[in-house]
């Protein structure tokens, strides 16, 4: 208190914390560093896996591929029936799912919040969203293709459709959660019955989200193999029928990839190299309606 | 000590009510948030309700649109009679009423849609109203809320790119569009600047001439300067009311003094 003997000079506050202050600054270094080669590594994995594909199944693309149907060994031959039935399949399923999920993930939000029967469902959903895929192919092969007797597009499509709407009940109800408790009670403030604050307050408000995890549903099951397996099982001619087997890239390249044939081989990389061209196209436009959306909330 | 202090010349003359409490409690699960409460509104005044955080202000703002009815636990009892009707009793449709008591809160609260369809989501709830007629409406009440200048060539763009401070003034006339005869302001001007906070207060003296308006605000110059009466609150208690001038240059209760001269709260 009374005299400083030793007054420090100008500048020395700096020194503030000594030994701590530079492990820090190692220990800072050190995780940067770490978290920067772990990146690497990931996007070297990715970029080559994506290099391969690009020239292996690039190597077999042509026009051909998109207007003949698959062919025998030696003969030529497409994927166009593989490429139909997939937009098919998957089309149809995410029509069913969309509107499914998104009336479950509602009921999960706006109704009923600590029901019993409410968690019964959000365990139920959950659990689909992680159950193996391959299951859900069994169960659609015993409650529908058993009974019909015989494989067709429709079970391909209702096995896909199970896999879609837990992603979509998931997103539905967590995008609605995060509509302010504010912006609901302006709406009841105004007269507004509940039905039409979740249909055109929270609905609107949440719709960005929800079409991210749509899309994002849409990308998981267009490279499902193993449900597909036992339900449209493949066709090897063109057909639009549900009610018949219907092929599918997935399935296709499971087939063909392991032939001893040459040409199904080149087939099989083209197939990998539409699909993830596929789902990496849809990805981006989720991600872009993403921040496009999330942008204008602000 | 709980004795509310009033004076019946203020009171029992004033006009008609626009909406009159007596005896109401209300509860969140347990707790018992407000008690005993008797209050006049009086038509086509501006009543501010003022007292520290947690007094129950903001909570019997929010019966009186009976917006307490979305969370289950809490309840109202006692009466609170508005056009021949105690709006607690069961029978009462709650979006008729709210529609006839309208609510601007505390942040701005946009739809995520266009300022068109901001106004226009209350009207049609309400109304069969022509094209026409819409645009009238519409165009009516942005003046009304002195926005129309600054809003009239984007009507169609999302309301959310708008200013603090015309997104509050949007929700005042998306409230009025649906022609309530009651507003219930809970602490409007918190969220916004300065500027943006006095052209809301001279909105209200204009607002006034037709609507019955109810404010809470925690800034007490906010209350002397807009509101005709003014009721503090105090742990649930309706402690004293009286008019905006009596009340704040000479108060009857001692909880009263100590509030408005800043010794808690």
């Amino acid at each position: 208190m009374s005299v400083q003997k030793t007054s420090p000079a100008v500048g020395d506050g700096w020194q503030r914390g000594g030994a701590q202050a530079v492990r820090r600054r190692v220990v800072e270094r050190l995780v940067s560093v770490l978290c920067y080669v772990a990146t690497m590594v990931v996007l070297f994995l990715l970029f080559s896996i994506l290099w391969t594909l690009v020239v292996r199944g690039g190597a077999g693309l042509s026009l051909s591929t998109f207007i003949h149907s698959t062919a025998a060994p030696g003969s030529g031959g497409g994927l166009a029936n593989a490429i139909m039935g997939s937009c098919e399949q998957t089309g149809l399923a995410a029509l069913i799912g969309t509107p499914v999920g998104m009336m479950i993930g509602i009921y999960l939000s706006e109704f009923d919040q600590d029901g019993r029967i409410v968690s019964l469902v959000r365990f139920v959903s959950d659990m689909l969203l992680s159950v193996p895929s391959i299951l859900v192919g069994l169960f659609i092969y015993l409650i529908v293709v058993e009974p019909a007797g015989h494989f067709s597009g429709m079970a391909g499509t209702l096995a896909l459709a199970v896999l879609f709407v837990p992603i979509v009940v998931r997103t539905t109800e967590d995008m609605l959660r995060l509509v302010p408790r504010a912006m609901r009670e302006a709406a009841y403030a105004l007269g507004a019955p509940g039905w039409r604050v979740i249909l055109s307050i929270c609905l609107r408000s949440a719709r960005g989200g929800i079409m991210t995890g749509v899309l994002l549903a849409l990308a998981r099951i267009s490279g499902e193999t193993a449900p597909l397996l036992f339900t449209s099982l493949g066709n090897l001619n063109w057909s639009t029928s549900l009610n018949e087997p219907m092929a599918s890239l997935p399935v296709t390249i499971y087939q063909y990839a392991g032939s001893a044939y040459d040409d199904w081989v080149r087939l099989a990389w083209t197939g990998a190299l539409l699909i993830t061209v596929a789902v990496l196209a849809t990805n981006i436009v989720a991600r872009w309606w993403l921040m496009r959306n999330g942008s204008a909330q602000q | 000590m709980n004795k509310i202090i009033m004076d019946d010349s203020m009171v029992g003359n004033t006009a008609v009510s626009a909406l009159a409490i007596s005896n109401l409690d209300f509860w969140y699960g347990t707790n018992h948030a407000l008690k005993n409460i008797s209050l006049d509104f009086p038509l086509r005044q501006v009543t501010g309700m003022i007292g520290p955080s947690g007094c129950g202000k903001s909570t019997l703002l929010r019966v009186l649109n009976r917006m307490y009815d979305l969370y289950p636990g809490q309840r109202a009892t006692g009466q609170v009679l508005f056009d021949g009707r105690n709006i607690l009793s069961p029978g009462v449709d709650v979006n008729v009423l709210r529609s006839r008591i309208g609510m601007v809160f505390q942040k701005p609260t946009p739809f995520p849609m266009s300022i068109y369809d901001n106004i226009a989501f209350g009207v049609h709830l309400h109304e069969r109203i022509s094209r026409a007629d819409l645009d009238q409406r519409v165009e009516s009440v942005l003046r009304r809320v002195a926005l129309w200048n600054e809003v009239k060539d984007r009507l169609n763009t999302s309301a959310a790119a708008l200013s603090g401070g015309q997104q509050q003034r949007l929700c005042i006339a998306r409230t009025i569009a649906t022609r309530p005869e009651v507003i219930l302001l809970d602490e409007p001007t918190s969220a916004l600047d300065p500027i943006s906070t006095a052209r809301i207060e001279e909105l209200l003296d204009e607002l006034k001439q037709e609507f019955s308006i109810a404010i809470v605000t925690h800034n007490l110059q906010q209350a002397a300067r807009c509101a005709d009466r003014v009721a503090f609150f105090y742990m649930g208690e309706l402690v004293e009311v009286d008019t905006a001038d009596r009340m704040f240059t000479a108060p009857q209760a001692k909880r009263t003094q100590d509030y408005i001269t800043g010794r808690f709260g």
